[in-house]
């Protein structure tokens, strides 16, 4: 079996970015406006990563373009350093699927864009990363921002969406390791999350945040084949829905809605102003929801039931599993770090059954569940921190896990945010701000 | 909420998340109002602007939200605070429009002005800004044919559909991937972030309807959209303009290079008092120090 150390990758990395934390703040100190470079330079620390990334700007070919010092003619600037970088050069997990068959657990990693497999029973105590036995990264593969993940015991293949940059899903196989090719990719709708298989119907489906639908399609679907059918609209109660799970045994399909919903209308650079949009309504907030639809629904269709209100304690609701055995829905709660378990017939505004939270569990910021039967476990992947927890199937409260697999050294910090595309200065605080 | 002098693999200071917020998990605008130290902020998936106080941590609700059928919003992109005239700025790119609200509107409230139609050239608005000093709104707006892909540049009171006073855009100008544009308040610069020089490739759906006529590309190996595409001649960079720039042309002052490459440009902030220019994308965001850059620029380039 093939070994990935990520801790050396990271290292690696390291050696350009220069992730040698300086101190974290300090008050602003009174400065005239125009202060010198050298006062500016002495006022704050100014560590090695500038001389990192200056020695490797001088390693660049200069290939033309914009790395051309030709261009832009008269400008000032070109290849500069920064005088600081932050960056979380290990991976997070987001998405998890466990195979009892194969005895592997599959995790996406938003951060560093690739899908690391683990064998079921990976994980301890130990402060130290632990060893993926598969780990699938590099341009070939077509990760971007990836979100659910789905495995496929039977074809030993397991999928993942790009909730961004690159609009696709991507399917890999048991024997894809490094920088593989995807053995087949689906191009889906921009902001695609979750993706759930249900083989006997052979079909796949997948949850998109922005059209508040789910689009089905047939299992081995690939290049730009369609949906054989959406359900999508204001009856629906899709509200920015994230995890999915397609359950075949009541024909049902349930989804996660963070209760966010806007009318969207075409807007990317290559559609025409729309004029002709019909009834307008406006953007809504709300509460989150755990909504379930007849599997062959089709449009504008109503949920069979929904579970929401306040006694649930939804709060940012991600990914979701379902325990056809027990009649047992779990779900990673964002929002209050948490593991909601709710009976797979609730509806309305009811309590979970059970509810794993606290500093024990440490669970901090869940996106992704996976309950397994078969060796009663239950595998809770989170972002907030560089590792995922595996707890007993019935584990209930303020409870320690079972094992803890690694993805970074303990106490490695995240940065939080993963796509961003904007920041701000907060002055008065002397505060970079960065949205999600 | 990270600390300036943050460097490395660092955690946030503070962070705002949660249901009570009425956040999201897909924002791609932020405006800090230095005056009435509030934070502004669009959520594209609830059609809404919300407001919280700058301090805010935790899962706190904003302060105030502009959302309802009187404001027209669809999917808010990008966010400016004007404090000086009071007003709250946003670009709505599935409106096709600057929306203008008074800065302490709350709830279902009409804009003051909006600036759209065919004249204005505006399509998929990624970025906006305003100049309360010299009365201009500058808003980054791309058009998949190649036509006025770049920099706008509208009269602070522009209202309807009106053209640019000033468009900054075209083959030398190599603009084509960009998002977060802001202006340095001191010299009306104005920096904007691109993240390649290769246009936003076309999206095989309209929303969830499969695009008519859509064909793939040839799949190659960098073939990331949204990021960085790894080309060295089609990297992303923080380009600067005079206030005053018109046309065709290059930046007057560039950041390029691996610095940028470490998460790409998608946006950029500023601090004009220590002289730093803040560049965020992907997973991370890195810090300049440039005081060049914060002074005016002469006509045929360089600062004075």
């Amino acid at each position: 079996m093939r070994r990935v150390l990520i801790a050396a990758a990271a290292a690696s990395a390291l050696l350009l970015a220069g992730a040698e934390p300086s101190p974290e703040a300090s008050a602003p100190g009174d400065l005239a406006d125009d202060a010198s470079l050298e006062a500016l330079l002495a006022a704050d620390c100014v560590d090695d990563t500038a001389m990192e990334i200056a020695q490797a700007a001088g390693r660049l070919p200069q290939e033309g373009g914009v790395a051309s010092d030709q261009w832009p003619p008269h400008a000032i600037g070109g290849v500069i350093p920064p005088i600081r970088s932050v960056s979380d050069l290990f991976p997070t997990f987001d998405g998890v699927a466990v195979d009892t068959e194969n005895n592997r657990v599959i995790f996406s990693d938003e951060n560093r864009h690739s899908m690391l497999v683990y064998d079921r029973t990976a994980g301890g105590s130990s402060n130290d990363v632990t060893e993926p036995v598969q780990w699938v990264f590099g341009p070939k593969a077509q990760l971007g921002y990836i979100a659910g993940v789905e495995v496929d015991p039977k074809r030993k293949e397991f999928y993942t969406v790009n909730n961004d940059g690159g609009d696709r899903m991507v399917v890999f196989s048991y024997d894809d390791h490094g920088n593989a090719q995807p053995r087949r990719t689906l191009t889906l709708p921009h902001q695609s999350w979750d993706v759930s298989l249900a083989p006997t119907r052979d079909e796949i489906a997948i949850t998109v945040q922005q059209s508040n639908a789910i689009s089905i399609f047939k299992r081995g679907a690939k290049g730009t084949d369609h949906p054989i059918r959406t359900i999508r609209g204001l009856a629906t109660g899709l509200e920015d829905p994230h995890g999915l799970y397609f359950d075949e045994t009541h024909n049902e399909l349930i989804t996660a809605n963070h209760g966010n919903w806007t009318q969207i209308r075409p807007y990317t650079p290559y559609d025409p102003i729309v004029t002709d949009v019909g009834e307008y309504k406006s953007g809504a907030f709300h509460p989150s929801a755990i909504t379930f639809h007849a599997a062959d629904a089709n449009g504008d269709v109503p949920p069979l039931r929904t579970i929401e209100g306040d006694l649930t304690g939804l709060n940012w609701p991600m990914g979701i599993d379902v325990d056809l055995t027990h009649h047992e829905i779990a779900v990673a709660n964002y929002g209050d770090s948490s593991v909601r378990i709710f009976r797979r017939d609730a509806k309305g505004n009811v309590q979970p059954t059970r509810v794993i939270r606290g500093a024990l569990t440490q669970i901090v910021g869940p996106v992704s569940v996976a309950i397994d039967v078969k060796n009663e476990e239950l595998w809770v992947a989170n972002y907030g921190d560089h590792t995922a927890v595996v707890f007993p199937r019935t584990a209930s409260g303020n409870v320690r896990p079972k094992r803890i697999i690694r993805n970074a050294p303990k106490d490695t910090p995240t940065c939080g945010f993963t796509n961003a595309s904007a920041a701000a200065y907060d002055s008065k605080r002397d505060e970079i701000l960065v949205p999600n | 909420m990270f600390a300036r002098l943050a460097n490395g693999n660092v955690a946030p200071k503070r962070v705002i998340e949660g249901q009570a917020t009425n956040l999201s998990r897909t924002m791609h605008g932020i405006a800090y109002d230095a005056i009435h130290d509030e934070i502004v902020i669009p959520v594209a998936l609830g059609g809404a602007v919300l407001v919280f106080r700058a301090d805010a941590t935790g899962e706190v609700p904003p302060l105030r939200a502009i959302q309802g059928t009187r404001t027209r919003l669809v999917r808010p992109h990008t966010v400016a605070v004007d404090p000086v005239n009071n007003e709250i700025l946003t670009a709505d790119p599935s409106m096709r429009a600057v929306v203008v609200f008074d800065r302490t509107a709350n709830g279902n409230v009409a804009p003051k002005r909006v600036i759209t139609g065919p004249k204005t050239g505006l399509l998929d608005i990624v970025g906006l800004d305003v100049d309360p000093i010299r009365n201009v709104i500058v808003a980054a707006s791309r058009k998949g044919n190649g036509e006025k892909v770049g920099i706008f540049v509208f009269d602070r009171l522009a209202n309807g559909d009106v053209e640019p006073k000033q468009f900054i855009g075209g083959p030398n100008s190599k603009l084509a991937h960009f998002r977060q544009v802001t202006i340095d308040p001191a010299t009306g610069n104005i920096f904007l972030a691109q993240q390649n020089t290769r246009m936003k490739q076309m999206e095989a759906y309209v929303l969830d309807k499969p695009r008519e006529g859509f064909k793939a590309k040839e799949e190659k190996e960098d073939e990331d959209d949204d990021s960085d595409s790894g080309r060295l001649d089609q990297m992303g960079f923080i380009a600067v303009y005079a206030p005053d720039d018109n046309g065709d042309i290059p930046p007057r002052a560039i950041i390029k290079g691996p610095g940028i490459r470490l998460a790409g440009a998608a946006g950029v902030a500023l601090n004009p008092k220590r002289k730093e220019i803040i560049t965020v994308g992907g997973n991370g965001f890195q810090t300049f120090l440039l005081p060049e850059f914060f002074k005016p620029f002469r006509k045929t380039g360089g600062t004075r």
